[in-house]
């Protein structure tokens, strides 16, 4: 049974989707942040998965996944700051209480 | 790389398994901890793709750096959930666990079957470690350079920007003090 580049792309595509259904349902503001963080590690997945398999020169796909890394460490840092300030002024980690700025 | 089904398929399964259980867990703390397996088997997935480099910095980052922002955001949050409605796709969670722990089961059996001598440690060490790090840093301060300077930049600016907001907003609590006063 050997591996091909499908079965890490639709692993991918799965903890993509699975990242989007929990930013679409769920209240929760910190497990909105893990559910974004889980679909940037589908992007991931699928960027190093084409790094391996279709450019074994150049490698760019893992370069950009480490800008993505780097990226996205600061968007967390960033939202949670945000999430934490928010929190201060409405007591509540709903994320229906947070739509007015 | 290594192409081996018995890892690339358990860590599958793990990996959708603790993503579902990070979404839907009732408690906070129990998603962050679902979270930080995801990305360490986030991390194992770039290391049998042939990038350690990659994993490294996923395992650093997203496995210890990342957990403890978050941590500390549900502390300074007194770790309270306050949407108590319970999410009705909650309970479909020990179903997916059955479907997939089933699937597991079955998927190593057959690759036991087809390939017996699944595990190949000569597999690991047959990587080129050295030509992927000058290739990196090739890559890093000569063809990308100015996408590293740049990402170094945003750093530095989002830095500075949580400490003017932190500055910001301690003058304005000192301020709307002394105005009550």
């Amino acid at each position: 049974m050997e591996i091909t580049m499908y079965h890490y792309l639709f692993i991918g595509l799965l903890l993509f989707l699975i990242g989007l259904l929990g930013s679409i349902l769920v209240k929760n503001v910190i497990k909105v942040l893990i559910s974004i963080e889980i679909m940037l590690l589908g992007i991931n997945i699928n960027f190093i998965t084409f790094a391996a398999f279709c450019d074994n020169i150049r490698f760019d796909g893992y370069i950009i996944s480490l800008f993505y890394v780097g990226i996205g460490a600061v968007e967390l840092a960033v939202a949670l700051y945000l999430f934490y300030l928010m929190y201060q002024k409405k007591e509540s980690d709903n994320i229906e209480k947070f739509s007015d700025l | 790389m290594i192409d081996n089904p018995v890892i690339f398929y358990s860590a599958s399964v793990f990996i959708i398994l603790f993503a579902l259980l990070s979404l839907f867990a009732k408690n906070v703390v129990y998603s962050l901890l679902s979270s930080i397996v995801v990305f360490f088997f986030g991390a194992l997935f770039f290391y049998v793709l042939g990038s350690e480099y990659n994993a490294i910095i996923q395992a650093a980052i997203y496995g210890f750096a990342v957990p403890v922002l978050i941590g500390l955001s549900i502390m300074f949050g007194g770790g309270k959930t306050n949407s108590k409605k319970k999410h009705s796709l909650f309970w479909y969670l020990p179903l997916f666990a059955g479907i997939f722990i089933l699937a597991f089961v079955y998927l190593l059996m057959m690759s036991l079957v087809i390939m017996p001598d699944t595990f190949n440690a000569s597999d690991v060490l047959q990587v080129n470690a050295f030509d992927t790090i000058r290739t990196f840093a090739r890559a890093l301060f000569v063809d990308y350079v100015w996408a590293f300077e740049l990402v170094s930049l945003l750093l530095t600016i989002v830095i500075a920007g949580l400490g003017m907001l932190r500055v910001t907003k301690h003058r304005g609590l000192r301020n709307s003090r002394g105005g009550e006063k």
